[in-house]
Parts: C-alpha cells; sequence; structure tokens
C-alpha cells in the first residue's frame, strides 16, 4: 500500500533533499499502531472538552436532577450522586477541567524551561548557569503538596495557586534536558557562524538554537500534560486543588464518603474517565518519543 | 580522613540549597503568609491588643531578622511549639517520624526490589512476550492514580464489598501482627503504584548496560548468563539504581505517604504536614521543610560515597 507519506518520501530521496527530522518523525509515527490509537483517543476527550466549553453538552452538572444515589437509567446514565446530581454530566464536565489544568501547565512549564534551560545551557559555566541550577535544585527540594500549599497562602483566594506550583516545579525536567541540549548544540558550525557574522547572542539563543530543541520540548510537553493531569486529581482531592467547578479529583473525593455504604458510581465514573485519558496520553508521548528518536526505525 | 574532609567539603557546599529551600518556603509561608494577629486575639480588641500580637508574632521586625530567626530554630533544631496543639515541634517529629518510616519502608523496598527483578526479567527475554506483557502492564500501572488505587485498595481488601480481611483505617505498632494488619494494604497500594516506574526505569538501565562491549565480548566468550548478570550488568547497573533510592528517601520519609496518611488516618508527619498545611500551622511546617532540604543534602552525601564503595574508580575529590 502506497500512502501519501510514502511518495513524499520517496520524492524527498530522489530529490537528493536531507529528509528532516520532523517529515520522519510523521512517517514513523504513522506506522506505529498503538500510537495512532492513542491518538485518536485523545482526539476523542479534546473533543469532548471542546464541547463542555462551547456549552454543548453537560450544561446541568450542577443541577439537581433526581434522587439520592439512584441507579443508572436512560436518563442518568452513571446514575446520581448523593445529592442528585447527574454522575454522567459531572464526569463529562470534569473532562474540561483537565484539560485546561493540563494544556495550561504543560504549555507554560515547557516554554519557561525551554528559555532558562537554554539560557543555562548557552552560558553555562558563568553565574546564570549557576543561579539557575542553584533555583533548579531549590525547587526540586521542596515537598510538592507543601510547595502548593506555600503558593496558596501566599497568594490568599486565587483557584489558580494549584496551576502557578505546579508551573514553577515542572519547569525542571524540561530544563535540565534543554540546557544538556543546548550545551551541546553551542559548539556546532552554524551557531560559530552566527557569531562570527555578528548575530546577537538573544537572538541566536532563541532563534537558532532553541527551535533544534523543539522535539525535545514536545515530547517534554505531553509528559507534563499527564503529570499535571495526576496531580490535579490528587491535589483536589486533599482540597488544595481545583476550587471552582468540577473535576475528577473533587468526584473522586465525593466518593470516599459512599464507597464505604456500597455506592460505586461515583468513583467509577471519575476513575475510568481520567484512566483513559492517562493511559492514551501515556501512549502517544511514548509513540511520539520513539517517532523523534533519531535512532529507532519505522516499523521495528 | 580523605573521606571526612570530603564530607565537610560537601555538606559546606549543600548550604546554598538549604538557604535557599528555607528562604522561598519563608517568603510564601511566613512573609506572605496568612496574617495571624486575629486568630490570637478575642472578640473587638483594642488597637494596643492588635500591636502587642504583632509585637509578639513578630510583624513589626525586618524581613532579614525574621528569616535569621528562622534559620536559627534551624541550627539549634527547636522549633517552638506547634499552634495548634502546643505541641513542641521537635516531640510532634520524633513522635510521627518512626510511624512513616515503618509505614513506607516495606513498601518502599518490595517495590524497588519486584521492579529490579521484573526488569531483568524484561531485559533478559527483550523483545519477546515476557518482555511485551511486563512493559504493557508497567504503562497501565503508571496510568492509574495513586488515588485511585488507593481507594481501590480499600474496597477489595477491607470492606465487606471485598475480602474485609484488614482495619478499614487506623494504625497500631503495639504489636507485631497489629503492625501487619494495619500495614498491609498501605504497603500494597504503593508497591502497585511504584512498580509500574520502577520496572521501566531498571529495564532502560539494565538494557543499557547489556548494550557494552565487554558484555557482549563476556557473552561471545560463553561467561554464563547467571554471571554475566549479575558480575557484568548489575555490578555497572548499580549506579542510577542508587542515585534513584537515595534521592527518593527523603521524600519517602518526610512527605511521601502524605495521601495514604492522611486516606487511612495514620498518625505519621505525612498526616501531621497536612493537618499543619489546613490550620497554617507555621512551625510545623517551616520545621518539615527544613528537614527535608536538610536530609536531602545528607543523601547526596550518601550516594557519593556509596558510588565509591560500588566503584574504586570514583573519586571523591
Amino acid at each position: 500500500m502506497s500512502t501519501r507519506a510514502d511518495q513524499l518520501h520517496a520524492l524527498d530521496d530522489v530529490s537528493g533533499h536531507r529528509e528532516s527530522l520532523w517529515s520522519k518523525a510523521v512517517y514513523k509515527f504513522r506506522r506505529d499502531r498503538a500510537g495512532m490509537w492513542s491518538l485518536a483517543v485523545v482526539l476523542v476527550y479534546m473533543v469532548v472538552a471542546i464541547g463542555v466549553i462551547f456549552g454543548w453538552w453537560a450544561t446541568s452538572w450542577a443541577e439537581l436532577e433526581g434522587g439520592k444515589w439512584e441507579a443508572p437509567s436512560a436518563d442518568h446514565w452513571f446514575g446520581t450522586n448523593i445529592i442528585g446530581q447527574d454522575i454522567f454530566d459531572r464526569a463529562i464536565y470534569s473532562t474540561r477541567t483537565s484539560f485546561e489544568v493540563g494544556l495550561v501547565v504543560a504549555v507554560l512549564a515547557t516554554a519557561l524551561g525551554g528559555v532558562l534551560g537554554a539560557l543555562a545551557g548557552f552560558f553555562s559555566g558563568s553565574w546564570i548557569d549557576e543561579l539557575i541550577i542553584w533555583i533548579m535544585g531549590v525547587l526540586d527540594s521542596i515537598p510538592f503538596i507543601l510547595f502548593v500549599a506555600a503558593i496558596a497562602y501566599s497568594l490568599g483566594d486565587t483557584p489558580y495557586a494549584m496551576h502557578i506550583a505546579m508551573i514553577a516545579t515542572f519547569w525542571i525536567t524540561a530544563g535540565r534536558l534543554i540546557r544538556g541540549e543546548v550545551i551541546k548544540l553551542r559548539g556546532q558550525e552554524y551557531v560559530e557562524a552566527a557569531h562570527a557574522i555578528g548575530v546577537p547572542e538573544v537572538v541566536i539563543i532563541f532563534r537558532h538554537i532553541l527551535p533544534n530543541t523543539s522535539h525535545i520540548l514536545l515530547v517534554q510537553a505531553t509528559i507534563t500534560f499527564v503529570a499535571a493531569i495526576k496531580s490535579e486529581v490528587i491535589l483536589s482531592f486533599l482540597g488544595i486543588g481545583v476550587k471552582e467547578g468540577m473535576s475528577w479529583g473533587l468526584m473522586i473525593a465525593e466518593s470516599t464518603r459512599e464507597v464505604l455504604a456500597g455506592f460505586f458510581n461515583n468513583f467509577l465514573a471519575a476513575s475510568a474517565l481520567l484512566f483513559g485519558l492517562v493511559m492514551a496520553f501515556n501512549m502517544f508521548s511514548d509513540a511520539l518519543q520513539d517517532a523523534l528518536d533519531p535512532r529507532t526505525v519505522a516499523g521495528e | 580522613m580523605e573521606l571526612l574532609q570530603y564530607s565537610i567539603r560537601k555538606i559546606i557546599a549543600g548550604i546554598p540549597l538549604i538557604i535557599g529551600v528555607t528562604l522561598i518556603s519563608f517568603l510564601l509561608m511566613v512573609y506572605f503568609g496568612p496574617d495571624k494577629t486575629f486568630d490570637l486575639l478575642g472578640k473587638n480588641p483594642t488597637a494596643e491588643e492588635i500591636a502587642e500580637v504583632r509585637e509578639q508574632l513578630g510583624y513589626n521586625k525586618p524581613f532579614v531578622v525574621r528569616y535569621a530567626e528562622y534559620l536559627r530554630e534551624l541550627v539549634t533544631f527547636d522549633f517552638g511549639r506547634s499552634e495548634s496543639t502546643g505541641e513542641p515541634v521537635t516531640g510532634l517529629l520524633a513522635r510521627t517520624i518512626p510511624v512513616s518510616a515503618a509505614l513506607s519502608l516495606p513498601g518502599f523496598i518490595l517495590g524497588n526490589l519486584l521492579g529490579v527483578l521484573l526488569g531483568l526479567l524484561a531485559a533478559f527475554y527483550r523483545g519477546g512476550a515476557p518482555d511485551k506483557f511486563i512493559m504493557a502492564s508497567a504503562a497501565v500501572g503508571m496510568s492509574i492514580s495513586f488515588l485511585i488505587v488507593i481507594i481501590a485498595f480499600q474496597i477489595i481488601f477491607s470492606s465487606s464489598f471485598g475480602l474485609n480481611l484488614f482495619p478499614v483505617r487506623g494504625w497500631s505498632m503495639d504489636t507485631f501482627g497489629d503492625y501487619v494488619r494495619y500495614v498491609t494494604v498501605p504497603t500494597l497500594a504503593m508497591v502497585f503504584v511504584a512498580l509500574g516506574y520502577n520496572t521501566r526505569f531498571y529495564r532502560s538501565v539494565i538494557v543499557e548496560e547489556m548494550n557494552r562491549d565487554h558484555v557482549r565480548t563476556a557473552r561471545a566468550f560463553g561467561v554464563p548468563p547467571a554471571q554475566l548478570y549479575y558480575k557484568l550488568i548489575l555490578k555497572n547497573a548499580l549506579i542510577p539504581i542508587i542515585t534513584r533510592i537515595m534521592f527518593s528517601i527523603p521524600f519517602v520519609i518526610i512527605s511521601g505517604s502524605l495521601l495514604i496518611e492522611q486516606y487511612f488516618g495514620i498518625p505519621g508527619v505525612g498526616k501531621a504536614t497536612y493537618d499543619a498545611i489546613t490550620t497554617g500551622d507555621q512551625p510545623v511546617l517551616k520545621a518539615v521543610v527544613a528537614l527535608t532540604a536538610i536530609l536531602l543534602v545528607a543523601a547526596q552525601l550518601l550516594t557519593d560515597i556509596l558510588y565509591r564503595a560500588v566503584d574504586p574508580r570514583v573519586s571523591l575529590r
């Protein structure tokens, strides 16, 4: 079977162009069945989340529609909770919360890690590098849950304490990776050439070097996304996470008062949706990593 | 002698880390943290009363003085009394740390041992069915939230809807039997959650060692597999393994079990920390943060000394 990617691939070879990392990665990723399936699942979740944002469904997640702990029925697919709210609606609505937390944290934390990591790597050995490494070590050494609480204390009543705490700690892994990569790239001829013709250092770092680490940043963003979703659930359960709206963590917190009484719907609905998203995203992340790794061969 | 000199140098090098950790947590939790003045006052306080309490709490003093006070507490290891119970913080830590250690060590050790074993097994059958099965299970295990595992295990092992073998929550170490009864379900949950990550990590470390030239040569010369794995692969893989284990110990003892302790109502440091978070008990929080930082510096030092022990080529300098 000859797909369009194959043809492009062949064209590339014939015309003597060097394949880019990205075209190779797309080729490899499309051959990774598990990767494609996981991407499809993630996209379904994303559509669900977008639908919630635009108010297409799950608009009545906060309304009292039935009795206490109703069994699943045509009206209430997963039954109702202790005060008669529809569990299916609440679980669907929570998808949006998860995506919001995951996306905001993943994008901002990787961006921060990219910028600080590139600065530390480019000026490695100087005081800038020392300072950034010191900050990384310090933030790594504060217990995460305490750090979230500390941010919440100092910011008062903001719903974003959790996001800020996650961004402030999750950038570190990306920062370390990018620092290492930039130290490698710094000595390459194109950087030397840029120096020689007088390109300013800021431009060299952010226009010439940083884009060449984008494959690391992309994979790191997917890993951060998963970490953020998983942390959100635990923090919300502990009462220092999501403050407004609904989330899977809040649903599970609600369910801990119910499971010992034999009512499992809240717990099962939130757990199943959370597991599906995390599992799919983990697999997507692995496939992406393989596809972007120049050492692996397609179809292996 | 060389070791002592090295240790002192390492400890001095750890001071900036401790300063940073205490500075950031002091800034966030105390300096910009909640104002405790009105918690200590009755209704309708007068202006003098307010001024007096603020004086007591040190709110009038400049930042540097207040932070220096924290450092003094850290050096003398005297953090005062808990604001919510009045118990001395040092006594609170002495009471709760052994509980947390007793709670999390079995799970930590089992999780790492099983992780190494499964990692070895997967690496041995690399590309084969056992490898695929183990790694797929690890991927599934990594995708299940710690919280869900805890709740599910409680339902399965401790409730009348499951096996109903263990107490639902609580803690006792009076007899060994009690200890086993209370520690089993938390331990199973910890092992389950850590196993996926551990197996994946150990497999990649072992596979990397397997691909080295000297291992290939030894294999070609017919060295039996047991010797090959033990002498050439595991021993060389020890450095990343030691690093991983040593650096997780401070968090395992101090805060790693916060969720478990809170959920099962176990009176360890994690629960004490959680209670301190919800009540804003600053002396306890300050002590926990400082202790974690100190333990991390100690872990770093121990790790370097252990490197030297497993690999004589590493020089302590």
